[in-house]
């Protein structure tokens, strides 16, 4: 893995185990400011344990992981680091108790000690770009799947990440739904922000994104531009992965 | 006498009582309260010997008698050279007592939050104990207000087991009344009544305090 300037984010040889099940076999891999990379492989392959070891939520067994110039794996302050990293979850994981504007706010009050008025204005700036400024003082049992993901993307938006990692965000939602967060991903991308999607929304990776990676296995099998792995997949696994998906997913992902 | 005369002439002790009652009841429900929050975490969130001995504390405590502990308090430690007053000694014996239950009662709350939320807040730089702080504990302590007011309200009734040691609480008073008037039904069932009216307000207290912080869709069933 070549190192530059613009690398936010870089891994090297990444293993994770659970017990006896090898799920991560020595992943390498980087992505530079700006771009958006899409992962995507069979279910059980690691794909969601890989972006939680990026943020240290299951720590790897061996191997490296910098963001920018930090060994996060060798961090002791992993927490700062976090900060860094947002994430969004397959099942949102609102904060139940607060409002969509006090889910936005509450990492600026209490992670970065930003002062209380300050941060909901941040906060409804973070919600205005995701098009939900007049559900600020909504609960999240209040809101739909598809406001209650874009208020976790403004969740995440809001600590000035160098990084976004998205895991499936819109697997757990009604069809209907998938489209106005694949609209604010798209928008996020547009301008610039450094993603990793583990998502099976062909449509959406071969509009935004810059590199596909197949994982398969806990190893990543193949990674390349969209338009070439989808069309022309050097591994014969891909192109089988790829062609089970387009029957399952079809013009759907096409939004 | 009728029951009207018994009031009258009682009402005077029995609401000296009834403070002493309500005294009992609010402290010890505060101390139990520190306690089982301590209990709780610890079993929670302790490391592995802290959560045995937050276990073992909270499986003696429920697995013995209110009244042996009472005892123990005040007849058991004098010779140690801590004696305590009778009222002194209730405090301790309810605090430890409600403090086990209410452990459980959080314990349970505080698992019942699904995981993901602490992910989150660690996910987003928070530390441990302030996702425990920031996110965990004030959904939990949503989910307690039910089973807590039970414990409340246990708590209340069982202050009564506190005359045993001279603690000049309701049950006590009612007792030194009948043995005055020897109208022992009527003595007892006016102190009877009384339990029964400050449980129905401290009950209707909590459940305008559950409807007060309640958050919408956060309920239990829904």
């Amino acid at each position: 893995m070549t190192k530059d300037r613009d690398t936010v984010l870089r891994m090297e040889d990444v293993h994770k185990s659970f017990g006896d099940n090898h799920v991560l076999r020595g992943v390498s891999m980087g992505i530079r400011r700006g771009e958006t990379k899409i992962l995507i492989g069979p279910s059980g392959t690691g794909k969601s344990t890989l972006l939680t070891c990026i943020n240290m939520l299951t720590p790897p067994e061996s191997g490296k992981i910098w963001l920018l110039e930090d060994e996060i794996t060798a961090s002791k302050k992993v927490n700062l680091l976090r900060q860094k990293i947002g994430f969004v979850f397959q099942d949102f994981s609102l904060f139940n108790h607060l409002t969509a504007l006090g889910n936005v706010s509450i990492g600026l009050t209490k992670v970065k000690g930003m002062e209380r008025k300050k941060a909901r204005e941040k906060a409804m700036q973070e919600l205005k770009q995701v098009g939900l400024e007049d559900k600020a003082s909504s609960y999240p049992a209040q809101l739909s799947g598809g406001q209650k993901q874009r208020v976790a993307i403004a969740r995440a938006l809001a600590m000035d990440p160098q990084l976004i990692l998205f895991d499936e965000p819109t697997s757990a939602l009604d069809p209907e739904l998938i489209g106005e967060v694949l609209q604010v991903m798209k928008k996020l991308a547009n301008q610039g922000m450094t993603m990793l999607v583990v998502s099976h929304e062909m449509g959406f990776a071969r509009s935004v994104a810059d590199e596909v990676i197949f994982m398969e296995g806990g190893v990543i099998v193949e990674q390349g531009p969209p338009a070439q792995l989808f069309s022309k997949p050097r591994v014969e696994r891909t192109g089988e992965f790829l062609s089970r998906l387009s029957g399952l997913f079809g013009e759907e992902g096409e939004k | 006498m009728t029951f009207w005369d018994v009031i009258q002439q009682s009402w005077s002790p029995m609401l000296d009582g009834l403070q002493v009652t309500i005294q009992l009841t609010l402290l010890s429900i505060v101390f139990g309260l520190a306690l089982g929050l301590i209990l709780a975490l610890g079993k929670v969130y302790g490391w592995k010997p802290v959560r045995w001995l937050c276990t073992a504390f909270i499986e003696i405590i429920r697995g013995t008698p209110m009244l042996v502990q009472i005892f123990i308090i005040y007849f058991g430690l004098p010779p140690y050279g801590i004696r305590l007053s009778p009222l002194e000694a209730a405090v301790i014996a309810f605090s430890v007592n409600s403090g086990a239950y209410q452990a459980e009662y959080l314990r349970g709350a505080i698992q019942s939050i699904p995981s993901g939320q602490m992910q989150a807040a660690l996910s987003m730089g928070m530390s441990r104990w302030q996702g425990v702080i920031s996110i965990i504990m004030p959904q939990a302590l949503r989910r307690v207000i039910p089973p807590w007011t039970n414990e409340f309200i246990y708590l209340l009734k069982y202050t009564s087991l506190a005359y045993i040691i001279g603690t000049p609480e309701l049950m006590a008073q009612a007792r030194f009344v009948a043995s005055r008037n020897y109208e022992y039904f009527q003595t007892y069932l006016f102190a009877a009544l009384i339990y029964l009216a400050i449980v129905l307000v401290f009950s209707e207290l909590f459940s305008w305090v559950e409807r007060k912080v309640r958050i919408p869709g956060f309920e239990f069933h829904k």
